[in-house]
């Protein structure tokens, strides 16, 4: 694959030709339709998003085209006129590009669904087609996959509706984007998801590169099904009626080639680096294959690719991975690694730079800071100022001077309230109207504390939206790559739940004895039942049931009450519950284990020692417990700091005089 | 020494019990060779030169006296008894001789016979310093028809190895997996592939580590192998105080302490571990790719499996298994098929696929195809035997007809009988056909009832009829 550049296509094109009459057709989807990317995606879509200077989609079209593709219908919808004009300026809709792109916009679109379903009404499709985002970046051959999906369309009579292309990457690779973390269970023979047969293989190394061959009848089905949402809709609806419908799904698992999704900042931060280090060769910064006027640049040792007419400063220094596009100055004694920086640019003295990620007409002033951040357009970084990792500064935004920005920051031009007021609507398209609300953003000032005494930008906290399940989408840099999230031991993990659901049954076995009025013999019985299900020892028995019982206000009236309303509801609910515990308090060990249960509870509930006294009275007079046993708890019982400090308590230590006593005085009775 | 080897010999056979009732699994013949020569057999190819025999004290008086055994084992057998009603489980016994066991233990089955290269198994467990390496096999079809017997349960173990299908990773029972298949993300996360494989048997021949047996010692609960010890192990690889690379013996003794009287850990930190440990740190060698972390993520249980391919492996442990055995294991060991001893009349037919056992007697026109004949037995004139198994000491009288059978040790088959796929227990006595011609009712008890085909007969002439 490597021998291939960039436009040496002809080859390839000529010998899918022969194989098949008809052009290869590939379907671009140029909307993300979610906000992932807001605030940047509101002044640009993401598809032209520059990754190492050069529109991602540009990408996309390359690697679609270096695969065999004819013809590409590129959908948009947010922003379709900016994708529009940079389609038509772009290399592919010159008359000798080897892949003829239709461009078809509608507002209409609000998932990849609708796209499909417009493909089927539209007839635009007549034989398999690929099926990509704007967003992907590969260079991965396809014509492999294209052809056992062809291959395996024809031996099972179109039984096969897609292939999706996976690209091996083992956990941790830091090109795994985490939120697209898939589990595939697929036969390894026949490479079909599918977990019927009698051995198959369960694969976490997989990498979705979001390219996928279709057959038509993918479109057919999408309008069939109009709650197909999405792709994983799809993949989940054929699955799921693999067996009625008898539509397969394959993988083609790659091993070498580059393909991922710019999914979010963290794998654009991936991407854009992997980009620099030439891991998706042959499309590299210096092979300028969209052929555009100025774009080349040259490439040096360490990967540093400098644009023409780029200055550099006395004592500055580039170590490793760095892209400078053209027309940039850089001042003096700067210290630059791992970033790229666009266009006409220009940065202070002793700057540092270390994963920044800046666009084009950026502002940088002297002694600023930068790590892992991204700086869009036109951005005004003021002196002195720090931006710490994963900070966004939006289009046109200016910061500083003498601040620094936490990490996390993300600060934009436009009003995080405008966002929500679009909101309203409930669609997730990125297709909204922003202009009508500038005049309200006007009103509100900038926020000096914020942006610094000369900034302009309102800052957008990951937090604004509060529904659950978008707060995920909101989230820019996504999740952050964690190594290992380890989690407990199996067993012990299985066991403590077995506690936990044994509590639980037992709480809900004593809530029912006390609402339908159980006689305290069958509550034994069901606690005898639940004990042998799962599995606990006598002596857990006794401290789960001594913890449910003393929860049990807690659990019905929330943690906020009173010592005092504490006890009101607990003292008769002893009372009802003595027969069950007095059958399982019966040897001396028995009561030593409850009074340590109850010692156990108190001291986790610290606010409420003063209740242990009575409850411990109140035990004593039902005869749960016996004065011998108390006493010999209270002497020896005490192993650590915390439960020494509650043996002080003043009205347990009258408690246990009074019991003394009142031994004392038994025993004297007795002789 | 290495290894010490363990042979487990004192499962009664409970699932084949009509064949197990006078003859104890150990001693049923299988190709005229008591089914425990099978076992000693495989160790005794790989080397090793003594075993410990766990068994019954009735099985070790017949193997002391076995000519077959006295002539053919040149290893020493050391026997251990154990009482036969103490239902002691295969973990039980090894804890009953912990204090024989001084290395690291190979625990084989009495009931195995396999050509399975030994070595294999435990290489994975030198290579890898493991805790447990095991053999399994692909599940065979069984081919002949079962005698007595219809429909065959069906053995769903879920085991789940890695991408080179070395390391054992999961194991379940389909009867445990009532909510589907489940598998902990983090588990994925250290072995991204996982092959899922079913329709293995497991050969019941473990390589564990010593400190497995003193866990043993200290957990009395566990009562089998297999049953247990086995899951329990492998689940352990990835529990958590297991994989904590610095666990010195004090967070040993912590754990202990904390855990009380029910000791759950393994302690496998032997006296070379220090250094092991130090040259896998200074060690380039990983065993996956991806994360950065060490090898075996610091995991220190590891459990590996060697799943044969091809070659055969077989469990006798029902009467299906025996049968096939039957069929097969003569191919193990190059003997005369017909011993010398033997008295064969000139005029009988005997295919080259059966074994006639010691001072037998084969009379005129006796015809005897993929069948094995035990020693003393007599077989008459114008007798048919066809895919059977004749124990010792049976007399076959004159134009019997037996056709897929197992006819047990010391039985008389009266004249013209026509068995067809019947199971006939010890010391019976078949009536002489009279009557009977129909196919159908192959067998006359000598209460005169008829019994229909694929039915069993006993040693008490109990009948009992297996759906």
């Amino acid at each position: 694959m490597s021998s291939r550049g960039g436009k040496q296509k002809k080859g390839n094109v000529t010998s899918e030709q022969e194989e098949e009459e008809q052009p290869l057709q590939a379907v671009l989807v140029a909307d993300s339709f979610n906000r992932r990317f807001f605030p940047i995606s509101k002044d640009q879509p993401r598809a032209l998003l520059p990754l190492g200077n050069v529109a991602m989609i540009d990408y996309t079209l390359e690697f679609l085209t270096s695969t065999g593709v004819q013809e590409t219908f590129v959908f948009c919808c947010w922003m379709s006129n900016k994708i529009k004009d940079h389609l038509l300026k772009s290399k592919w809709c010159r008359p000798t590009s080897p892949n003829v792109v239709h461009i078809i916009t509608s507002d209409l679109y609000r998932s990849l669904g609708d796209v499909l379903r417009d493909v089927d009404a539209k007839n635009l499709v007549r034989n398999d087609f690929i099926l990509v985002y704007g967003d992907v970046v590969s260079n991965i051959d396809v014509s492999q996959a294209l052809q056992e999906h062809r291959h395996r369309r024809k031996v099972d009579k179109n039984i096969s509706v897609m292939t999706m292309v996976f690209k091996e990457s083992s956990p941790g690779h830091k090109s795994r984007c985490e939120e697209d973390d898939v589990i595939v269970a697929m036969d390894s023979k026949s490479k079909r998801f599918s977990m019927g047969t009698d051995e198959f293989e369960i694969r976490h190394d997989l990498l979705d590169c979001h390219i996928s061959i279709c057959s038509p009848q993918v479109a057919e089905l999408f309008t069939d099904n109009f709650d197909y949402q999405t792709r994983n809709d799809f993949v989940r609806g054929i699955l799921v009626n693999e067996e009625i419908l008898g539509n397969q799904i394959h993988l083609y698992v790659t091993q070498d080639g580059y393909g991922a999704r710019v999914s979010n900042l963290q794998m654009y931060d991936s991407v854009s680096s992997d980009m620099v280090r030439r891991w998706v060769y042959p499309l590299t910064p210096e092979a300028n294959f969209t052929d555009q006027q100025g774009q080349g640049c040259t490439h040096s040792r360490h990967n540093v690719y400098r644009g023409a007419e780029v200055s550099l400063g006395h004592g500055s220094q580039m170590e490793e991975n760095v892209l400078i596009g053209r027309d940039t100055s850089i001042g003096a004694n700067c210290h630059i690694s791992n970033s790229v920086i666009g266009n006409n640019c220009t940065i202070g003295d002793n700057v540092v730079l270390d994963r920044a990620h800046m666009w084009n007409n950026v502002h940088i002033s002297s002694n600023v800071e930068i790590h892992q951040s991204v700086v869009c357009d036109g951005a005004v970084v003021k002196e002195a100022v720090r931006l710490n990792k994963q900070c966004v500064l939006a289009y046109n935004v200016v910061i500083g001077p003498n601040l620094s920005l936490p990490e996390g920051t993300v600060v934009s031009m436009h009003h995080p309230e405008e966002e929500e007021e679009d909101d309203d609507d409930e669609f997730l398209s990125d297709d909204q109207e922003v202009g009508h609300s500038k005049d309200k953003t006007r009103q509100k000032a900038f926020n000096p504390a914020e942006v610094g005494p000369e900034g302009k930008g309102y800052i957008w906290k990951a937090s604004m939206n509060d529904t659950e399940d978008e707060e995920l989408a909101q989230c820019l840099w996504g999740l952050v790559l964690n190594p290992d999230p380890e989690s407990d031991s199996e067993s012990e993990a299985s066991e403590e739940s077995q506690d936990r659901t044994f509590q639980l049954e037992v709480l809900g076995t004593l809530q029912r004895g006390l609402e339908e009025n159980i006689v305290c013999d069958n509550l034994v019985l069901e606690i005898n039942s639940l004990k042998y299900a799962y599995n606990i020892t006598l002596k857990e028995v006794m401290q789960i049931l001594t913890r449910v019982v003393l929860e049990y206000p807690f659990q019905q009236q929330g943690t906020q009450l009173t010592t005092l309303q504490y006890t009101g509801s607990l003292l008769p609910l002893l009372k009802t519950w003595s027969p069950v515990f007095k059958n399982y308090i019966k040897r001396a060990q028995d009561h030593l284990d409850c009074l340590s249960a109850v010692e156990e509870l108190f001291l986790e509930q610290d606010t409420h020692q003063t209740a242990m006294v009575k409850v411990l009275m109140k035990m004593y007079q039902l005869e749960i417990l016996e004065e011998e046993a108390i006493l010999k708890w209270f002497s020896t019982g005490a192993t650590n700091d915390k439960s020494r400090q509650l043996r002080k308590n003043q009205g347990l230590q009258k408690f246990i005089q009074w019991l003394k006593e009142a031994e004392d005085e038994s025993s004297e009775e007795g002789e | 020494m290495e290894l010490q080897a363990v042979l487990m010999a004192a499962g009664g056979g409970s699932r084949m019990m009509d064949l197990t009732y006078n003859t104890r699994k150990p001693l049923l013949p299988v190709g005229n060779k008591p089914l425990i020569w099978y076992p000693i057999n495989l160790l005794e190819r790989v080397g090793f030169e003594e075993v410990i025999v766990i068994t019954t004290k009735e099985v070790q008086k017949m193997i002391s006296t076995d000519p077959k055994m006295k002539l053919d084992v040149k290893m020493k057998l050391d026997i251990v008894c154990i009482q036969e009603d103490a239902h002691m489980g295969t973990a039980d016994a090894l804890r009953h001789i912990q204090q024989k066991i001084k290395t690291d233990i190979l625990v084989v089955s009495c009931d195995l016979i396999t050509d399975a290269a030994l070595h294999e198994v435990v290489d994975l467990f030198r290579a890898h310093n493991a805790t447990l390496s095991m053999l399994m096999s692909k599940a065979h079809e069984f081919t002949e028809t079962v005698p007595g017997q219809k429909g065959k349960k069906k053995n769903g173990d879920f085991v789940g190895v890695d991408g080179t299908g070395k390391r054992l990773l999961f194991m379940a029972n389909e009867a445990d997996l009532d909510k589907g298949l489940v598998i902990r993300k983090s588990n994925m996360r250290k072995h991204p592939r996982m092959h899922i494989k079913t329709g293995l048997v497991d050969a019941h021949l473990y390589c564990l580590k010593k400190s497995v047996v003193d866990f043993l010692a200290d957990n009395r609960s566990v009562s089998s192998i297999r049953g247990e010890l086995v899951p329990y192990i492998v689940r352990k690889q990835f529990s958590k105080s297991m994989t904590s690379p610095n666990v010195n013996d004090e967070a040993d003794q912590k754990l202990k302490k904390k855990d009380g009287n029910a000791n759950v850990e393994i302690k496998i930190l032997s006296r070379d571990e220090a250094l092991l440990q130090l040259t896998r740190e200074r060690s380039c060698w990983n065993d996956h790719r991806g994360d950065m972390s060490e090898a075996y993520h610091g995991g220190r249980l590891r459990c590996y499996v060697h799943i044969m391919d091809e070659g055969m492996c077989y469990r006798v442990n029902m009467l299906a298994a025996y049968i096939e055995a039957n069929r097969l294991a003569p191919k193990l060991f190059d003997e005369p098929a017909v011993h010398p001893s033997a008295a064969i009349s000139v005029r009988c037919l005997i295919g080259a696929d059966s074994i006639i056992g010691a001072s037998c007697q084969i009379s005129d026109k006796a015809s005897i195809k993929r069948s094995m004949i035990g020693a003393s037995t007599t077989v008459r004139e114008k007798v048919k035997v066809t895919n059977s198994i004749i124990m010792h000491g049976v007399t076959i009288e004159e134009g019997c007809n037996i056709q897929g059978s197992v006819i047990c040790s010391n039985t008389v088959i009266g004249r013209g009988a026509d068995i067809k796929y019947c199971l006939v227990g010890s010391a019976q006595r078949i009536e002489p056909e009279g009557e009977h011609t129909t196919a159908y009712y192959c067998l006359t008890l000598p209460s005169h009832t008829q019994v229909p085909l694929t039915s069993t007969l006993s040693g008490n002439s109990r009948v009992a009829k297996i759906q």
